[in-house]
């Protein structure tokens, strides 16, 4: 060592020269130098560094951490490596110090994953990342900091790639190649095998749209885990050939695929992609929309049944481009029907309305039809988003049943879930009286309260009489009160009052739960012996799904014991060996209401006497041995009476004792699982939803009853074993708090919306989303026309409909009067053409043939002398006059449009499409409305209407005034003036006058929806007259936003549709520039361009005459 | 005579009735029926169709008649006249004279004919016009004079006021909701008759009513009605009746000569109450689940 060192020393002067941190450096690494360097070898190197240190003025720091890792970097190379090592520090250190001091720094961690003859082209990389600039130069040393992390997941081949890959990319932009290097890092460990891919497919994006190369990244980072490892390869092969394709957007659609990808189960991403790839041939762009349906239509689907949807989509697609692609986006009818032909599920979209019906005919009440996670937000109780249930107004059920191999057997579950949800209503669960008699057992709910209440009493007297003692009295007053309301009436409803009785009341509820549903279970059997079979079929299926008996505590047990009697099993039902006296008394007592004319009350009666005994059996594990299987007979013919210790029992939950006598340390008593058809049943809640109503139903008729406060309500769900509200006092409060005010909300909003509310907010729904339903009263879901591709997007259009507001009946005078001449002229020619009713005029002077009636009185008259009547013709009266009409009024913004100026219109394409600017955009056009003094096109129309009914109430035809408008495919406003069967009356003058500019024109839905209404009038002659000021349009009304012709062919399968149900359709339109797609538009139909808007009254009359003459 | 006539007049007791019809009364119905007709009060039946006014009218005509028989026969042993009952179904070519009656033609010389109302106010027995709303306005006329103290029928043709004999009683019936508007009788027509209100029995005794004219088991007959009471409930949405008696009992008859109780409710009562698919489905759930 001391030989080396000598042999240095003449150098170390010059070390001297530079910053000391050369030197320091070079003093600590000269011990950790390997020994078996010569002392020539150690001079070479220590040259080399201050050589490096000499270059230029900065170069002393590159030697600094030259010397610094020399030691870490000689030990894992052979010396000739090391050199090379030195050399290629020394070239780079002659281009920039700063690159050599990141090439140094960067080297001991590196040099563990490089092989060392790759040295030298680590280095060039490096070296050709960097172009002189200072940008390059952060670029090219960031690359050899990050170089080691990188080498753990790219071979040196790969990383080769990278760099020139970041050098491509560095040509457009330093900064994203920078924020790629950083990106990378995370990337690479996803990327598996197909790290050459991916940095292949990055390449090619450099060149097709480099701007998007850095989302490409963070989208791979976030795309590639959501994808089965051995799929991810060709995800990427996927993802380039799109890029190939000229597809936009790569990484928005990469994410998305992986989004969708990832919903599916890691075994079928295989097929799927191997479907994707073959739709790449056929039509790439179909391909990303055909993974991002996948997961939709697997929810219905099997895997294979996806080949044959995937098959007939290529098969459109062959057909039609855009056809295909609506397919495979499913926003097209003929894709929906193939998921449906082909699925076993039932959906509940597709069976509502029949379903609805057979439940309103069961019940014989206005029953709603609902899929359960409606009820799940309203956020009153129910949690449950699978159990079916109803709150006694409307039956909720799941959204899809795909529980069977075949639709049929889905199917005939649905009903009977359906049918047993109805039984609540139609069987009267939820109109338990407390005070009406059960007719089957003695009544004891009556001598229980009393007795309860009497053990309260006394009680609170004890507690009243240590609160006197006590000094603090004001919380032993609130004591009293809760007490005391507690007695009085702390119950809203029977059903409450009834629970009160217990002191274990999830017990008591599970228990009445159980019997009530049996009961139900056996009435339906019997009056509905069609349904027998199939309801037999899901009670046995039922039995698969329970929880294994021998594992419950004893309590547990004894439920889950009359849970499965109740399914109809009456051999072999397990019961712990010591209680098999009891379980016989309740087999004996739950069986006693499978009778037809067994009552809720009997129920409760049962319930009662079941809670007795089961409440007194301890809640303990039993041993496996100590079961055995016990069997009823089919018939239960003894007559029942309750057992003697029924009295004991009684007497203790009188006192309200059984919670208290119960063992030390027994477990805790949990709920059985609920039966899956019966679904989650809430006798408290739903009694009280009922009531709530009825209440505002009085409240709304007679302004009086005594009204329901928070307090009272809260308190009933916190009582209420039927809330899952397991949580600290405080939250308690919080959350039935939330529950009490939902609650309120629900039952008062089923009253009639004041008058105000109807030009509600806007809803905004994203034109790329999927179907609408029409989720609140008075509101219609109509398909649209998707001209390119030739079919219906299916349930597009949610159109409202609504009242128009009322103004001033003044308005329709003051019309008149001002065209007095004109009304009196046309009331005439009106009247004229006033309908004969019948169909045969006789007693004519000439006409299709002679009556023979009035022939032979003619005769006679001759006979008997007196002079005959000539007139025995008759003819068939060939106006029968049936007409029914509606107008549809075009009540768009444009319509705000002064017509006394004439000056340029105002184009409504330039209707911005951002939601927020289009608003301001409206406000500011309706804000030039405030000043106007002249009048508008709505005026003309105002006016026109005006002048029409009074002309149309002469002549007696059917008609209705609609106005529509609205904004986005979710909002299409429907507002009625006077709807077809309403008798004109002052309410409709001052509706008129209420006509105003709304949005914008989506034309297809609103004729829809009209010609709707025209087809449920009877009537011979149906018209719908369309008045409007200009082309249809709509935010969303086109394709891909630009296509505007959309909207016209959309308008054109409406009429066309109108037309096959026997509806003629007029358009009368002001718009001058309307004759290039009116012609689409209406085709062989009528339409007429008024020049003059002024003309509108008179010729809207002329026409309307014209066309029912 | 050599000729022969061409037409026939029928005689007043072929209107009469042999057999006791069946009917089951569901209120008091039968108890003002008597009344009104012991105080020559005319009646108007409301009521769905399908509901058994027609049955009801026919089955007062023979209890009247028995009892009026029974009286007659008291008095002189003569072969007793059952109370007649003429049934005018109306249209609406039904005119007046189709109702009075008209002269014919009969080689050179002229017959007048009697018309059914004719024959019954000369018979002294029920004329019941069904539907009435249908016929033309005139008719409507005729009958007011009939209807108040006065009991005549003006014959125009032949210049007689014809007084109406002790037995007669006008009955007519009329079903609010089926007609368009536009038929309403009027204000001055309605309000001279004792209006009585008909609507479906209740199931219990539509069951019996069902077993006895179709002949069906008691269970059968149960479902069926049952049935009727279930689509019955759907009225107002879509369904314009609900599923008449007569309906029911057609069904049970198909059940009785062997058809599937499913497809004879299909085509008996599905098919005949509603033109709507999804209506007709709904309906269909209802068999499927009452029927097995």
């Amino acid at each position: 060592m001391t030989d080396k060192l000598k042999a240095l020393e003449d150098l170390l002067p010059d070390l001297e020269k530079f910053p000391a941190p050369v030197k320091d450096n070079f003093n600590k690494a000269i011990p950790e130098m390997p020994d078996a360097l010569s002392a020539e070898q150690t001079s070479d190197w220590l040259k080399r560094g201050i050589a490096i240190a000499g270059q230029t003025v900065r170069s002393w720091e590159a030697a600094a951490h030259f010397f610094q890792v020399s030691p870490n970097v000689i030990s894992s190379m052979p010396y000739s490596y090391f050199v090379r090592w030195m050399e290629c520090g020394a070239s780079l250190c002659e281009e920039s110090p700063t690159l050599a001091a990141a090439y140094f720094e960067a080297s001991p961690a590196t040099m563990s994953k490089l092989r060392s003859r790759h040295i030298e082209s680590w280095a060039n990389l490096g070296d050709g990342l960097y172009k002189g600039t200072w940008k390059s130069s952060t670029l090219a040393c960031r690359f050899f900091a990050e170089s080691s992390t990188l080498l753990e997941s790219l071979s040196f081949q790969q990383l080769e790639n990278f760099a020139n890959f970041l050098d491509v990319l560095s040509h457009r932009s330093y900064d994203l190649s920078s924020e790629c290097l950083t990106l990378g890092e995370q990337i690479f460990p996803l990327v598996g095998d197909d790290k050459d891919a991916f940095l292949s497919l990055a390449t090619t994006l450099v060149d097709t749209g480099w701007r998007e190369v850095k989302s490409f990244f963070e989208a791979g980072a976030k795309a590639l885990p959501k994808i089965h490892p051995e799929e991810r390869m060709r995800f990427l092969k996927l993802a380039e050939s799109l890029v190939n394709n000229g597809g936009t957007n790569i990484p928005g659609t990469m994410l998305e695929i992986s989004q969708s990808l990832s919903l599916l189960d890691e075994d079928n991403h295989h097929i799927v992609l191997g479907f994707a790839e073959a739709l790449l041939d056929e039509e790439p762009l179909a391909m990303p929309e055909f993974i991002k349906s996948a997961p939709i239509v697997l929810e219905k689907l099997t895997i294979l049944q996806l080949g044959r949807w995937y098959q007939e989509g290529v098969n459109t697609l062959s057909q039609n481009k855009d056809g295909g692609l609506a397919f495979f986006k499913i926003e097209s009818s003929h894709s929906e029907a193939v998921i449906e032909t082909l699925s076993s599920g039932i959906e509940f979209d597709r069976i509502k309305p029949v379903m609805e019906m057979y439940c309103r005919a069961l019940a014989g009440a206005e029953i709603k039809l609902s899929p359960t996670d409606a009820l799940v937000e309203k956020n009153i109780g129910w949690v449950s988003n699978e159990s079916p249930t109803t709150e006694g107004s409307t039956v909720f059920v799941p959204t899809l049943v795909d529980r069977y191999g075949t639709k049929e057997e889905n199917y005939a579950w649905f009903k009977v879930v359906s049918t047993h949800q109805v039984a609540h209503l139609e069987f009267g669960s939820f109109i338990f009286e407390f005070e009406r008699q059960s007719g089957l057992f003695e009544n004891l709910r009556f001598d229980l309260e009393t007795r309860r209440i009497e053990t309260l009493k006394e009680k609170q007297n004890k507690e009243s009489a240590v609160g006197d003692d006590v000094t603090d009295s004001d919380f032993s007053g609130d004591e009293l009160n809760d007490a005391h309301t507690g007695l009085e009436r702390a119950w809203l409803t029977d059903m409450q009052r009834f629970f009160d009785l217990f002191e274990d009341r999830t017990l008591s509820l599970d228990i009445f739960t159980v019997v009530e549903d049996g009961r139900l279970d056996a009435r339906i059997k019997n009056e509905y012996p069609g349904i027998k079979s199939s309801y037999t079929q899901v009670q046995s299926d039922s039995h698969e799904n329970r929880p294994d008996i021998k594992e419950l505590p004893a309590r547990e047990a004894m439920v889950e014991f009359m849970v499965r009697l109740s399914l109809q099993q009456y051999e072999g039902v397990a019961a712990p060996s010591k209680y098999n006296k009891e379980a016989s008394q309740i087999a004996q007592i739950a069986r006693r209401v499978l009778v037809p004319e067994a009552t809720v009350e009997d129920t409760a009666e049962a319930t009662l006497r079941i809670y007795a005994i089961i409440s007194a059996i301890p809640n303990e594990e039993i041993p496996p041995d100590d079961w055995n299987d016990m069997d009823f007979e089919d018939e239960d013919e003894e007559e029942y009476v309750d057992p003697e210790d029924m009295e004991n029992l009684l007497q203790q939950i009188g006192m309200g004792m059984e919670m208290e006598l119960r063992p030390e340390g027994e477990e805790e008593y949990e709920s059985t699982q609920e039966v899956e058809y019966r679904g989650d049943f809430k006798p408290e809640l739903a009694q009280l939803m009922t009531e709530l109503r009825m209440q505002q139903q009085d409240e709304m008729s007679q302004g009086q009853g005594e009204p329901l406060t928070q307090e009272q309500l809260q308190e009933l769900l916190e009582n209420s074993a039927e809330l899952d509200l397991q949580a600290t006092e405080g939250e308690i409060q919080e959350s039935s708090g939330m529950f009490a005010d939902n609650i309120m909300k629900e039952a008062g909003a089923n009253m009639p919306q004041s008058p105000d509310d109807s030009q509600g907010p806007f809803v905004h729904v994203d034109e790329d989303g999927g179907e609408l339903e029409p989720a609140e009263p008075e509101t219609f879901v109509y398909d649209e026309w998707d001209f390119r591709a030739e079919d219906y997007k299916p349930r597009w259009c949610v159109v409202r409909q609504k009242m128009m507001q009322e103004g001033d009946p003044a308005y329709f005078g003051a019309t008149l009067n001002e065209y007095s001449t004109l009304v009196t002229r046309i009331r005439r020619q009106f009247e004229m053409m006033v309908p004969e009713m019948f169909r045969k005029e006789r007693k004519l002077i000439d006409g299709e043939d002679i009556d023979i009636d009035d022939v032979i009185e003619n005769m006679v008259d001759i006979k008997t002398g007196s002079s005959p009547d000539e007139k025995f013709y008759w003819r068939r009266n060939k106006v029968q006059r049936d007409v029914a009409v509606a107008f549809l009024l075009d009540t768009s913004a444009s319509t705000a449009e002064a017509i006394d100026e004439g000056k340029n219109k105002q184009d409504d394409w330039d209707a911005p499409d951002d939601p927020v600017e289009y608003m301001v955009w409206l406000r500011t056009r309706r804000g030039e409305q405030m000043r106007r003094s002249y009048k508008r096109i709505i005026d003309m129309e105002k006016e026109s209407m005006v002048l029409l009914i009074n002309a149309l109430e002469a002549i007696g035809d059917t008609y209705g005034i609609y106005g529509f408008s609205g904004y986005g495919r979710e909002n299409v406003e429907f507002y009625t003036v006077k709807d077809l069967h309403e008798s004109f009356s002052d309410k409709v003058k001052r509706r008129i006058d209420r006509i105003a500019p709304l949005h914008a024109t989506r034309m297809g839905p609103a004729i829809r929806h009209a010609a709707y209404k025209l087809d449920n009038i009877d009537a011979r002659t149906k018209i719908l007259f369309l008045i409007s000021d200009g082309r249809p349009q709509d935010r969303g009304y086109s394709r891909e936003g630009v296509e505007k012709e959309y909207a016209v062919h959309d308008t054109k399968k409406a009429l066309d549709e109108a037309k096959r149900q026997g509806i003629n359709s007029f358009c009368l339109t002001v718009d001058k520039n309307g004759h290039d797609y009116l012609k689409t538009m209406t085709s062989d139909m009528g339409y007429e361009i008024l020049d003059d808007i002024n003309d509108l009254p008179e010729r809207l009359l002329v026409l309307y005459r014209r066309l029912t003459m | 005579m050599t000729t022969q006539s061409l037409y026939k007049s029928f005689i007043i007791e072929e209107y009469q009735l042999d057999e006791e019809p069946y009917y089951v009364p569901i209120g008091d119905e039968v108890e003002l029926f008597e009344a009104a007709y012991k105080q020559k009060l005319p009646l108007i039946f409301k009521g769905p169709t399908g509901c058994g006014k027609t049955r009801f009218v026919e089955y007062m005509s023979y209890k009247l008649g028995a009892e009026l028989t029974k009286v007659t026969k008291n008095d002189a042993d003569d072969s007793g006249v059952n109370l007649p009952l003429v049934t005018i179904a109306c249209h609406e070519d039904l005119t007046g004279s189709d109702l009075v009656g008209r002269y014919l033609l009969e080689g050179d010389q002229t017959v007048w004919l009697d018309g059914p109302l004719t024959r019954a106010v000369k018979a002294g027995g029920i004329c019941y016009l069904d539907e009435v709303v249908e016929a033309r306005k005139d008719t409507t006329v005729l009958i007011h004079p009939l209807t108040d103290h006065r009991r005549i029928l003006p014959i125009e043709k032949r210049g007689e006021l014809l007084q109406a004999a002790d037995g007669f009683l006008l009955v007519l019936s009329y079903n609010p909701g089926y007609q368009s508007a536009l038929k309403d009788l009027k204000h001055s027509t309605r309000q001279r008759f004792v209006s009585i209100e008909f609507d479906y029995p209740p199931m219990d005794l539509e069951a019996q009513i069902v077993e006895h004219e179709a002949g069906v088991d008691k269970d059968t007959a149960y479902q069926l009605a049952k049935l009727g009471e279930k689509v019955r409930n759907l009225k107002e949405h879509g369904l314009g009746e609900g599923a008449s008696t007569r309906l029911l009992i057609y069904a049970g008859q198909l059940i009785a000569q062997g058809i599937a109780p499913r497809r004879a409710c299909q085509v008996s009562v599905n098919w005949a109450i509603t033109d709507d698919h999804s209506l007709q489905q709904s309906i269909t759930e209802i068999i499927s689940s009452i029927f097995e």
